[in-house]
């Protein structure tokens, strides 16, 4: 029923009859007022002293049956005289200051009385959630379960389970697993088929099927070390970072488009893709990873993918005409505090924006804590593509052209000036006048924060003058058409531009204020890490290389990379576990608190994140431990398992290999692969779904989803996401069996089988078997394949006979790319 | 179960042999005729709609509820609340002069909060038993305003569409949200497994501000997503054979599939969600018996189509999704949600007047038919019906004859589903600026759906991300005086 059954309560407890008859429906905007306005001053100025801990004078604030109560001094508040009653004379200090409340620090403002008496005359609503409220936690407020929270302790590297089966250990993963597996009194599976494991590895490292000559070299290849090399070959080709890329892509929700009504593509971002595909490739040690994303530009302020790794901080949403332009900048700082908090910490910051987490030892002040390293943040459009020398002779060779084409330029401008003005009248009138003299003040006169929303407010006028420009009509337009033909002529004296970067620096050597919203006292909050790790304020260094910047997120990076932080490395190699068998040790990888789960190997995960600090932060080092292990390369068998799935029914031990559905890029990547339409191209600027380039490439747009991917579970890419659903839907089924891009795959499968010369209708079904599945046909589905095609045919109406064929021979392939065993990897 | 005595044209049914003209009456039934015998393992967890089923099972409420279907007509851009169901005398006492300071600030989309007051053109009348004050654009749905709950007092925080829509539809101005439709049908499930739980209908093709992430699931599984619906003999996407394929390729083609799917499921011992894929194709195959027998208006009597505006312009079109939208939850569609107006056509920056007056007459005749329809076959009792936009519009006028967002106060109202009507909650400034008395905010509304359907908002809970998500976000209360 209704939470909120607190002014019955208070009307059968102690007062008067006219309270019964308040309107029930007053009570929800009660709720909220009590929530934002009154539980806030209670936690902060009340509880420590009239709360569970000590009752002072015998009064407790912290439930509302006490509060309609009273303490020694009687009842708080009478209804019939609210301007009487005794919690608003202690409160307001009368008579003569006499027991004023609070009394340490400051009586409350003037606003805050006035939100109680406000509150009083309302009735007092309290929605009861049955316990009662606590002070507002702060450093020393917490527990010592608090503090000895798995996630929080250092990262030791632990000794070695022994085991009893130790034939089928190849590494101490496996010592890990096993050890586990025998507690519980089971055993794993065997080692995979050849056939089956070159599939897994296969679409585990490039998600992508293994071709007919891949597998042809692997079954050729009798070495024992056979699948050792396949693992170094896989990992050093290109298809891998184009795989992998992929999970961080929705770790930062990376999307190319605005994602409100006005979803504009942003032509720049796509550099940021291949940033990480790279990255992937080259093995960039994590700690360089994060540290580029999150401070690129204060660290190496010349490096061209040092800019573009700061797109990291910009993949969040935008709103091109958000007249409420602080609101916007408040959502922005949002995202980014807690994608970064999502990405790189696992603990649910979100939690704690509005209220100290419920569950975890995070403060809300945290929240703002983590959320000023990026206070000082200035979304840049306007650094090139380029390093310095690059940039320096670019403008060199473009002065000479613009030296050439000045009084055409000039000309242009003038007849385009008068447009533009009217433009800008226009759009100046939609904006507060406060935003219009921000933007008017010269930058000097602006203060840091002043000058972040100007230039979020100019935005909008900049977006303007260039629609202005493109709305030209009549005469005016073909005059200006006709100098800027006349332009062309100058057009081998102007330097290629190097392209602009979609990246971010800070605003300026001294950073904003950081505020926690409602804070009486708006007190100004340092950057820092979680308060239960440190509680003092982060140490924030001037960096050289970055005279113009705060340094505060190179402070951050500094305190995410070092070996002594327990999180970082326990969260990323946990999402490497994720990625290869499907559920991360921790299933919940981006929450390692208190509402996510249990590690299901604690000893492991630490093994593994001490194993990746000590290798220099080497991902593809700690997936070469997993993919060599036999824990991975184990069957997905669950044939006569009876004891197994009984006991670890989730097979959250592993006992066998978790069997996969293709992610969504998989699925179009396969039917491309399969079909032999894949265009192989690397990187560049992303390409329309309709082009057969990998869908990593292919532009994601927030709302326009691709229909395929999208019945595959793409996610939305608002919000940092770290796990896929795996979702099955009647109208997904109709869509791979009648939708048109799925039919034309099949289509374009067939008449590639068929195309191929002097070869018989068994090697074709082997070829087709060995691109959908990774394997050859059985016996038994060769006569099968050949019975329906024979029969396809007839259905297709026979004649002429090669129409009838290719109809045949399209539904046979359509066929196979709807079967489960095209969709699921085992 | 398909009972449907119609043959699809082509499709799933003839899969296997199964002789067109014959109904199936079990799952067991499909597969026994289709060749598709599992083993008793495999097959029970077929009829037992397995866990990770492509369809949604019903489920019970938390509580005694008192609406099982949801009709949310969605007039997309912002409709007016002053002009219709919220009077203000003092907006046309004041035309022409700015806002008083008194009022308070606003921060508008187009700038318009120093710009003067326009007046409202409108008749008033009151209206019914309970006599509420409805104008002269709405006289139909007027008629029915003693089943009507008019909420004057609703609170949004978008003041542009993109926010406003986002968050009528999933609770947060920012995307990545699951919609209020996912949310129910991931709460209480579907009564009819045959058709999608959660359907969605547009009166035009153009796009609905943000696209079809304002019927996503967000994070929850996409099987609660809705799912669009057209009239006509394919209404949804890629229900029927693509165009050239005969029934009987189809149908060869589906049972060559089964049977690879059989034979790969044989191998492996266990894997339910293998069964559940090949479920769904099953459900695909019902889909495409049900679906269009339930677009199929050709049953409804010619009054029936008259009380919905069917027979005239420029009602037809919202009349036919109207009465399509009752169809789908007599058929036990959980959620259906109609825009009116898709791509903000209701966003009377200028030209209020002509504006409105289009939209109104294209709109309230089948909204009235709708509520009058649902309560002669006892189906308003069931069925909460949700009028609204994502925000109202500004007693301030925009270019001298339009007004701007105001989504700090606005009117959507409620009808049917245990809803009392004929009565009034909250209350605007006297300028229909700012909501002042018993606030709705967009979450409490949600909440206050979810409620109604006997759902606790706070409990509906899915786990992401290890936090505990729900449609109240741990703000919306339930409002209960909806019931009177």
């Amino acid at each position: 029923m209704v939470r909120l059954n607190a002014i019955s309560r208070l009307a059968a407890s102690v007062f008067v009859l006219g309270l019964m008859f308040q309107s029930q429906a007053k009570a929800n905007d009660g709720a909220r007022f009590f929530e934002t306005k009154i539980r806030p001053i209670l936690t902060e100025r009340c509880l420590h002293c009239h709360g569970h801990q000590q009752a002072k004078g015998g009064l407790r604030l912290d439930n509302p049956q006490s509060f309609s109560e009273g303490g020694q001094s009687g009842p708080l508040w009478n209804p019939q005289k609210i301007d009487a009653s005794l919690l608003l004379q202690r409160l307001k200090g009368r008579p003569a200051n006499k027991g004023r409340m609070p009394k340490e620090g400051d009586p409350l403002t003037a606003k805050e009385i006035e939100a109680i008496e406000s509150w009083l005359r309302d009735g007092a609503p309290w929605p009861d959630y049955g316990q009662p409220i606590k002070p507002l936690k702060n450093a020393d407020s917490f527990s010592d379960e608090d503090r000895e929270y798995w996630a929080f302790q250092g990262i030791k590297r632990p000794s070695l389970p022994s085991v009893d089966q130790v034939s089928w250990v190849r590494n101490e993963i496996d010592l890990f697993v096993l050890a586990r597996l025998e507690a519980l009194g089971l055993t794993p599976n065997p080692e995979a088929k050849s056939e089956k494991l070159l599939r897994r590895i296969h679409q585990n490292l490039h998600g992508l099927p293994p071709n007919p000559a891949d597998q042809q070299a692997f079954t050729r290849d009798r070495s024992p070390k056979a699948y050792e090399r396949l693992v170094d070959r896989l990992l050093t080709h290109s298809n891998y970072g184009e795989h992998w890329a992929r999970f961080w892509l929705d770790v930062v929700r990376y999307a190319e488009s605005d994602g409100y009504r006005g979803d504009f593509y942003r032509p720049t971002a796509w550099p940021y893709r291949d940033y990480v595909i790279d990255s992937f490739n080259a093995d960039k040690p994590y700690d360089v990873f994060v540290s580029e994303q999150i401070a690129g530009d204060e660290l190496a302020p010349n490096e061209v993918s040092a800019r573009i790794a700061t797109g990291f901080l910009r993949h969040g949403i935008y709103e091109w005409n958000q007249r409420d332009v602080r609101g916007q900048w408040a959502i922005m700082l949002n995202d980014v505090t807690e994608t970064t908090a999502d990405a790189f910490l696992g603990l649910g910051y979100a939690c704690a924006k509005c209220h100290d987490h419920k569950f975890d030892p995070i403060l809300q002040e945290d929240y703002y804590r983590l959320q000023a390293y990026f206070t000082p943040l200035l979304p840049r459009d306007d650094l090139p593509l380029a390093n310095t020398e690059e940039w320096q002779s670019y403008q060199a060779a473009q002065r000479r052209w613009e030296t050439a084409t000045e009084s055409i330029r000039t000309r242009i401008d003038d007849i385009e000036r008068p447009i533009i003005e009217k433009g800008l009248s226009e759009i100046r009138s939609k904006f507060e006048p406060e935003f219009l003299e921000l933007m008017d003040r010269p930058r000097a006169n602006r203060s840091p924060l002043e000058h972040q929303i100007a230039e979020l407010a100019y935005r909008q006028l900049a977006y303007d003058i260039n629609r202005s420009r493109n709305s030209l009509k009549g005469t005016a337009k073909e005059r200006r058409d006709a100098l800027l033909k006349e332009l062309e002529l100058y057009d081998s004296l102007k330097p290629t531009e190097p392209g602009k970067a979609f990246c971010a620096t800070d605003v300026g050597p001294s950073a904003p204020p950081t505020h926690i919203p409602d804070d009486r006292e708006q007190r100004d909050i340092a950057p820092g890490p979680p308060s239960i790790l440190d509680p003092r304020a982060a140490r924030v260094d001037f960096v050289p290389s970055a005279p113009n910047s705060t340094g505060r997120r190179s402070a951050l990076a500094r305190w995410l990379t070092n070996p002594s932080n327990p999180l970082v490395a326990r969260v990323y190699v946990n999402r490497l576990w994720q990625q290869h068998f499907g559920v991360g040790l921790v299933a919940t990888t981006s929450d390692f608190g208190r509402l996510g789960e249990k590690p299901s190997h604690p000893a492991l995960l630490d093994w593994l994140a001490n194993e990746f600090i000590v290798n220099g932060w080497s991902t593809k080092h700690i997936q070469k431990l997993i993919l060599n292990s036999a824990t991975f390369r184990q069957s997905a068998n669950a044939y006569s398992r009876k004891r197994a799935m009984s006991r670890d029914p989730k097979n959250r031990l592993l006992w066998r290999f978790p069997t996969r559905r293709l992610k969504a890029e998989q699925v179009r990547d396969a039917m491309l692969a399969a079909s032999n339409e894949l265009d192989p191209a690397i990187g560049g600027p992303s390409v329309d779904a309709k082009t057969p380039r990998r869908t990593v490439y292919t532009k994601q747009i927030r709302n326009r989803r691709d229909p395929l991917l999208d019945a595959f579970d793409l996610p939305y890419y608002f919000k940092s996401e770290s796990e896929r659903n795996e979702t099955t839907t009647a109208t997904q089924a109709l869509l791979m069996l009648n939708g048109e891009w799925v039919l034309k795959r099949a289509e374009a499968f067939a008449k590639d089988l068929l195309a191929l010369e002097s070869t018989g209708t068994d090697e074709r079904i082997d070829l087709s078997f060995q691109r959908s599945y990774g394997r050859q046909a059985s016996h038994a589905e060769l006569s099968a394949a050949k019975t329906f095609l024979a029969e396809q045919a007839e259905r297709a109406g026979g004649s002429p006979f090669q129409q009838a064929q290719l109809a045949a021979w399209t539904d046979y392939c359509h066929a196979l790319l709807n079967s489960n065993e095209f969709l699921y990897v085992d | 179960m398909s009972t449907s005595s119609q043959e699809p044209s082509k499709g799933l049914l003839a899969l296997a042999g199964i002789p067109h003209h014959q109904a199936l009456t079990s799952r067991r039934d499909f597969f026994q005729r289709s060749g598709l015998g599992f083993g008793s393992v495999a097959l029970t967890g077929l009829l037992n709609q397995s866990a990770q089923g492509s369809h949604v099972a019903p489920r019970k409420p938390h509580q005694a509820r008192r609406a099982k279907n949801v009709i949310f007509l969605f007039m997309e851009g912002g409709p007016s609340h002053i002009d219709t169901f919220d009077p203000k005398p003092l907006v046309n006492r004041l035309a022409g002069q700015k806002v008083p300071e008194s009022f308070g600030r606003v921060l508008t989309s187009m700038g318009e909060s120093h710009s003067p007051i326009l007046a409202s053109q409108r008749q008033w009348k009151r209206h019914g038993q309970s006599g509420l004050w409805v104008s002269d654009w709405c006289p139909h749905v007027a008629e029915c305003i003693d089943d009507i709950a008019v909420i004057r007092s609703c609170v949004s925080d978008g003041i542009n569409h993109a926010g406003g829509v986002c968050q009528m539809n999933t609770g947060s101005i920012v995307g990545g949200r699951p919609s209020l439709g996912s949310w129910v049908t991931y709460g209480l499930g579907s009564e009819n497994q045959d058709l999608p739980s959660f359907v969605v209908m547009t009166d035009t093709e153009s796009q609905v501000v943000n696209g079809p992430r304002m019927w996503g699931t967000g994070f929850i599984p996409s099987v609660h997503q809705g799912v669009r619906f057209k009239a006509g003999e394919t209404p949804i996407q890629n229900l029927n054979a693509p165009k050239g394929v005969s029934s009987s390729r189809q149908s060869g083609k589906l049972a060559f599939l089964q049977h690879l799917n059989k034979t790969h499921a044989h191998q492996r011992n266990e894997d339910s969600v293998l069964e559940a894929r090949i479920n769904s194709y099953e459900l695909a195959f019902r889909m495409q018996a049900e679906a269009p027998d339930a677009v199929d208006l050709s049953k409804e009597s010619d009054s029936t189509k008259a009380l919905y505006g069917m027979d005239r312009q420029p009602t037809a079109n919202f009349g036919r999704m109207c009465l399509l939208a009752r169809r789908l939850v007599e058929r036990g569609v959980r959620f259906v949600q109609l825009y009116h107006g898709a791509g903000s056509k209701w966003d009377a920056h200028a030209g209020i007047e002509k504006n409105h007056t289009q939209n109104f007459a294209a709109t309230d005749l089948p909204v009235a038919g709708l509520l009058k329809d649902l309560k002669s076959r006892g189906l308003l009792e069931e069925t909460l019906v949700v009028w609204g936009g994502e925000f109202g519009r500004t007693p301030m006028s925009e270019d001298g004859d339009g007004r701007d967002h105001n989504p700090t106060g606005f009117t959507l109202w409620m009808a049917g589903g245990g809803v009392q009507g004929g009565q009034t909650i909250g209350r605007t400034d006297d300028l229909g600026l700012h909501a002042v008395e018993d606030r709705m905010h967009v979450l409490d509304i949600h909440s206050t759906i979810v409620w109604l359907l006997g759902l606790d908002p706070r409990d509906l809970v899915y786990h992401h991300k290890g936090r505990p998500e729900n449609p109240a976000r741990n703000e919306g209360e339930p409002n209960p005086a909806i019931l009177g």
